[in-house]
């Protein structure tokens, strides 16, 4: 099924600020298909998300579809948000960042991409941590584990996850080449010293804590927003079309 | 007032609290239908059943809904009024001091009544800065970052002219800065929520104190390290406390994180009425306790002393109120013969 496969692309799209797949955040409000042209509409929890955040989500969408083989042209409608118009004008034209919005961007989003990729490297990173602590882990032996080691650590399903969550952002940032290079390493990749150990971790839970909080929040909002399948925001009429997938309950 | 089952009166002041006008009569454009319609969503979301209104009244409710709901039902003996003007999403603005300052004319004891400003107004803000000043008496102000001014869509404190406006505060005695971080637009490309100003404004002017109102969310991990650095900022509780309701553990976790990385001292609750109203919270946060697994954890604990502090004291101290005295003023108004 066509329709299928590119949920499935957009599963791989994330919102970097929450590290979650957009489809299981519900920020997908339906995708509709036409031949060759796929249109993807695309909702947020609140009129003044972020738009800088709505701008790489909806890139994002653009580039993940258009990989798929019989897909010529992607339409990415983001809905019931302030800059509605200017991020699907600059999207659906190919543009940048800054060529879409020239008079309010100074640079692209490389940086605060990257500062979110950190963000959510030490939110995976940190949950891991906490899951091996909880079940008696020292932190000399947690220091200790090698990358090669994670795949056969002895987890509950739970904690694989959180194993292969680590692993995945690991692989994406260029630190799992080596198998036997340490497996818990600072977002740039030195190694954890076991001095600074409980510090970090202090740290990085703040970020996971943000982060989780913050996620919490934005489904509680997406949910009485968009929950009953009615939206109250002015400019929101393209229902018809629409296939609204339910909300999936929050996992925490 | 607050009593606990064994006869404790526990002395609430409620940090941030607003009567607004955002009827579609006051609203300007889609920005100010937005706006509302996104606190309302807030208000939807967390608030549990009971205390959730229909939309129209979220809208407009009114100074004499206000009293009733903070003052008489809410446990709350004074509140500071947190102006947001928002002249160009609402036609009158959303509130402001000068709208604020009328219910504080009839509850004088009632009310902390703060005032705003914004560094793109240049001199002229400067000279109604001074103004509030002098016709109201203010001792703080509410600063929201990401208001919209013409083509302009936010500032920061380290702005050249927002450090002219803060020198101005430490003149005229306002001491007490609320910030809101709110999503600030400009330049687009950087974190809209970034508080990292704070840092530097809290450096550079020491003998102000900075609220940072909803302790910087969705930054809270960027706030807490700022808090640690600066003996001058607080964190505000708005918006925080309401998980006390929906997500009791998350509010556990964060709320021992701000315990012991800001301290009992510079926590102020706060109801953000009307998003939330102040009597459901105010009741949880008396019930509530951490887990031990968390009080162990942080090494902190919620004993009724920092409930005490975190209600009230601490707000107290900042605006120079004497409970005592207060509270022997407050028994003689209006509103304790409502109650």
């Amino acid at each position: 099924m066509r329709r299928d496969e590119v949920y499935a692309q957009l599963a791989q799209v994330y919102d970097p600020e929450l590290d979650r797949p957009l489809t299981e955040l519900g920020f997908i409000g339906g995708v509709s298909i036409e031949g060759s042209v796929v249109t993807v509409r695309f909702r947020l929890p609140t009129f003044w998300c972020a738009a800088n955040f709505a701008f790489m989500m909806a890139a994002d969408i653009r580039e993940r579809v258009s990989e798929l083989p019989w897909v010529e042209r992607v339409d990415v409608q983001l809905q019931d948000h302030f800059f509605t118009e200017e991020i699907n004008s600059g999207i659906n034209r190919g543009l940048t960042f800054v060529e879409t919005f020239p008079s309010l961007a100074t640079d692209d989003l490389h940086e605060l991409r990257e500062t979110f990729r950190t963000k959510a490297f030490e939110a995976r990173q940190e949950r891991l941590l906490r899951s091996l602590l909880a079940m008696g882990w020292g932190n000399e032996a947690i220091l200790a584990l090698r990358i090669g080691d994670l795949p056969g650590l002895p987890l509950d399903n739970d904690g694989a996850a959180l194993a292969h969550r680590y692993g995945s952002i690991l692989k994406e940032r260029g630190l799992a080449r080596d198998v036997t290079a340490p497996a818990f390493v600072h977002p740039d990749g030195r190694p954890i010293d076991t001095l600074e150990f409980r510090a970090y971790l202090a740290r990085v839970q703040r970020t996971r804590l943000s982060l989780e909080f913050n996620a919490s929040f934005c489904r509680g909002l997406l949910e009485t927003r968009y929950g009953e399948g009615e939206s109250h925001m002015p400019g929101c009429s393209d229902k018809s079309a629409a296939v609204r997938r339910p909300i999936r309950r929050v996992l925490e | 007032m607050f009593k606990t089952s064994r006869g404790e009166e526990i002395f609430i002041i409620d940090g941030h609290m607003h009567l607004w006008d955002a009827s579609p009569d006051n609203q300007a454009n889609k920005y100010g239908a937005g706006f509302i319609s996104c606190f309302y969503d807030y208000h939807r979301n967390l608030s549990p059943a009971d205390y959730v209104w229909e939309q129209p009244l979220f809208q407009k409710y009114g100074a004499d809904r206000m009293v009733k709901d903070v003052f008489v039902q809410g446990y709350v003996d004074m509140g500071i009024f947190q102006p947001t003007y928002l002249k160009d999403f609402y036609k009158n603005g959303f509130n402001t001091t000068e709208q604020n300052s009328i219910l504080k004319g009839r509850y004088p004891q009632r009310f902390i009544l703060n005032g705003a400003w914004d560094p793109r107004d240049g001199e002229a803000g400067l000279e109604y800065l001074e103004s509030l000043v002098h016709r109201f008496g203010i001792r703080g102000v509410k600063l929201y970052t990401a208001e919209w001014k013409g083509n302009s869509r936010g500032w920061k404190l380290t702005d050249p002219w927002a450090m002219r406006y803060l020198e101005k505060c430490g003149q005229l005695g306002v001491k007490n800065i609320h910030v809101h971080k709110g999503p600030t637009i400009w330049p687009l490309n950087k974190d809209a929520f970034d508080v990292a100003d704070v840092d530097e404004a809290a450096t550079a002017f020491t003998d102000l104190n900075f609220i940072i109102e909803h302790c910087g969310l969705p930054r809270l991990e960027d706030f807490c390290w700022i808090a640690t650095q600066e003996r001058n900022v607080y964190g505000g509780l708005a918006v925080v406390m309401p998980f006390i309701h929906s997500r009791p553990r998350y509010f556990a976790e964060v709320l021992a994180n701000l315990l012991w990385w800001v301290s009992a001292d510079k926590l102020l609750f706060a109801s953000d009425y009307a998003i939330w109203h102040p009597r459901w919270i105010v009741e949880k946060f008396m019930a509530f306790e951490l887990p031990d697994d968390i009080q162990k954890e942080f090494g902190v604990s919620l004993t009724l002393d920092v409930k005490k502090k975190i209600l009230g004291e601490n707000a107290a101290r900042i605006y120079g109120i004497d409970i005592d005295v207060q509270k022997k003023e407050l028994a003689k108004d209006a509103v304790a013969a409502m109650r």
